[in-house]
């Protein structure tokens, strides 16, 4: 059975006719898997995983048919239960390092109340617990470190800690959102290597929420790709960079240097992300689709499983040029 | 004026910035070398692009080519006229010949003050254009870089991330300035919307001919636009030279990490990442001999000791006593 199991989720923000920011969303998550959820800014990607952890106050309204992580149901879950779950199996590291973490406690403190309030470990016992913590996350002088607040600390160092307090508890799945756009390109790359070697070490689930694809490539086993609130493909990585099957991903690969090398101009997609208050009618693509038929502009198509993945669009690419 | 194709608009000669730190009330103030010996020409129509991590002097260098700060030594030529004791009218005209764009265009554009105005203001301070041309200058200008003519009268919080960056850019180039210093311009934006603003970028230079000076640390960003790259580490050069000679052979064990730290959609699996340990050191504390020394997987003794000097290489210029050594 799969650790996190997410059907058809809708977030609204204000009466229930509000346009959803997040909408049908369905998202599986094994045990021990990196899964990546890539989209551009507003596409629904953080409000989904703050949706999980009940982070979604009013007027916002979360609405799924499932939202099953462990075999507990988290919508109907209250206050006590909750806490008890987040934050021990299922926890998260952010973006920005230097507001995870409070500025009036020591990096010690923080680390041992989450050891005190999920594991009930206290005194010498969690304090050496913090320590083994530390050093875990190759933060150097570890014991000096435990008694400095995170303004001393530099944005790598910080995010070391927000990671440190995000396992202490051994968690079943680890959500990290955008953890290294914050980061320089050589810090980036120590990050992410420290969390998958976490990953694989204590077999946990990882949910990788970015905005770079390359990251991506190198890290995650699936992916869904966010388009305005909808998944619009999943797929395995490599096949998903290979033979792109939608044409969203398709323009969010040319869109990158990379792929353009010696190519004078890159290939756009015209327009912008359409936001809350003007979604097209059909596909929410369709006003920037290079493939776009009439039908795309009348209808939304459904997300539409084919051998390796699935897709949400009438005229998927590349459909044929798999092996089967 | 003559346009030559081989122009030069912009010369630094060691261009040093030193910034001194209060450190307390009884204490000595302490000296941060932000930027140390960087030297360069920029030819019109080219693009050179810096790289390195935060704290590296990437924007204290913008800065001082902006003629933001005075650099604390070092000269600095733009089109041919030496910046270090020109004249208040010399240095208003030199000021026309070089703008800059930043990394959030929302907080340089004035929420007050309507797209229009905005842009006409360069032509206002700088030209004796009546007000109609004014505005038909900004109007054709506004159609270059994708903006509609009803977008005149409306404010920045009306527009998207890339819209603004768009009239940014605008702004700076209305005056067609000789260099155009770009500090991180894409890195808030989006991959689609970066790509949008890159070929507009590309397109500008080739009609106005401007060199531009692209400040990143987006290394797949810099290969696309630059034809020249400076890699700085702790306010010094690292390694400068031809872009592509760069990407398809680094030299400097720094630009080899860098290089090798950007993640790519197809990396090479048979190309080891190079695990680089460590951060930036303290720039207030920098550590003796090559600043890279501490994280550097090749450091000897010598490196410890005393400071490598630029030299050429294979068509380049590189930091590291053991170029060679590495290299061979």
């Amino acid at each position: 059975m799969s650790l996190l199991n997410i059907k058809n989720l809708s977030v609204r923000f204000g009466d229930a006719n509000a346009v959803p920011v997040v909408d049908g969303l369905d998202i599986e998550v094994n045990e021990g898997e990196v899964l990546a959820i890539v989209g551009e800014s507003g596409s629904g990607k953080s409000v989904t995983m703050m949706a999980l952890m009940g982070l979604i106050e009013a007027p916002g309204i979360v609405k799924a048919d499932q939202l099953q992580f462990d075999g507990h149901d988290m919508l109907s879950l209250k206050g006590k239960q909750r806490r008890k779950i987040v934050g021990k199996d299922l926890s998260m590291v952010f973006q920005d390092p230097m507001t995870a973490l409070n500025p009036s406690f020591t990096v010690g403190y923080q680390i041992e109340e989450v050891l005190q309030q999920h594991l009930g470990l206290k005194g010498k016992a969690a304090r050496a617990r913090a320590l083994q913590l530390l050093e875990r996350v190759e933060i150097p002088a570890a014991a000096s470190r435990l008694d400095a607040y995170p303004h001393q600390l530099s944005g790598g160092m910080s995010q070391r800690v927000a990671i440190a307090m995000a396992i202490a508890a051994e968690p079943k799945l680890l959500i990290a959102d955008e953890p290294t756009t914050a980061l320089d390109v050589t810090i980036q790359a120590q990050i992410m290597e420290l969390l998958l070697d976490l990953q694989r070490e204590q077999n946990m689930a990882l949910v990788l929420i970015t905005h770079d694809l390359a990251v991506v490539a190198e890290t995650a086993q699936r992916v869904c790709v966010m388009y305005a609130g909808q998944a619009v493909e999943l797929g395995h990585v490599p096949m998903l960079f290979d033979s792109p099957k939608h044409p969203y991903t398709e323009a969010l690969l040319k869109a990158i240097p990379e792929h353009s090398l010696g190519a004078k101009r890159l290939a756009t997609l015209p327009g912008i992300v359409p936001g809350r208050f003007d979604r097209p009618h059909g596909c929410l693509l369709s006003p920037r689709c290079p493939y776009a038929q009439a039908d795309c502009k009348a209808q939304r198509p459904d997300l539409v499983p084919h051998a390796h993945g699935a897709v949400r669009c009438f005229y998927p690419l590349n459909l044929n040029s798999e092996v089967a | 004026m003559s346009t030559t194709p081989t122009q030069t608009v912009l010369t630094a000669r060691d261009l040093t910035r030193h910034y001194s730190v209060s450190r307390g009330l009884f204490q000595p103030s302490a000296e941060v070398r932000a930027l140390n010996g960087v030297s360069f020409e920029l030819e019109a129509g080219k693009t050179l692009a810096v790289v390195g991590e935060s704290g590296c002097g990437k924007s204290t260098l913008a800065r001082a080519l902006t003629l933001i700060e005075e650099p604390s030594s070092g000269s600095l030529k733009i089109a041919g006229q030496e910046v270090a004791g020109a004249s208040k009218a010399q240095r208003k005209s030199l000021r026309r010949d070089v703008q800059m764009i930043f990394q959030n265009p929302y907080a340089s554009l004035n929420p007050r003050q309507k797209i229009g105005d905005q842009l006409a203001e360069p032509l206002l301070i700088n030209t004796q254009l009546s007000r109609s041309e004014r505005r038909e200058k900004v109007q054709a200008m506004m159609q270059q870089v994708g903006l509609r003519p009803e977008h005149y009268q409306r404010y920045p919080h009306m527009f998207s991330g890339g819209q603004r960056q768009r009239i940014a850019l605008a702004r700076a180039m209305i005056l067609q300035p000789k260099v155009l210093v770009a500090d991180e311009p894409t890195s808030a934006l989006d991959v689609s919307i970066q790509a949008q603003v890159l070929n507009l970028f590309m397109d500008l230079q080739e009609e106005f001919n401007t060199g531009y000076v692209f400040i990143s640390h987006n290394l797949s960003v810099v290969r696309h636009v630059a034809d020249d790259v400076l890699v700085m580490y702790l306010g010094r050069p690292a390694e400068m030279g031809p872009s592509e000679l760069i990407y398809q052979r680094p030299l400097h064990p720094y630009t080899k990490a860098l290089l090798s730290a950007t993640p790519a959609i197809h990396a090479d699996p048979n190309k080891p990442k190079i695990k680089i340990v460590g951060e930036l050191p303290n720039p207030l504390n920098p550590p003796s001999g090559c600043a890279f020394h501490k994280r550097c997987p090749h450091a000897t003794e010598l490196c410890e000791q005393s400071l490598p000097e630029l030299r050429l290489i294979d068509s380049r210029q590189v930091a590291c006593h053991h170029v060679e050594v590495i290299n061979s």
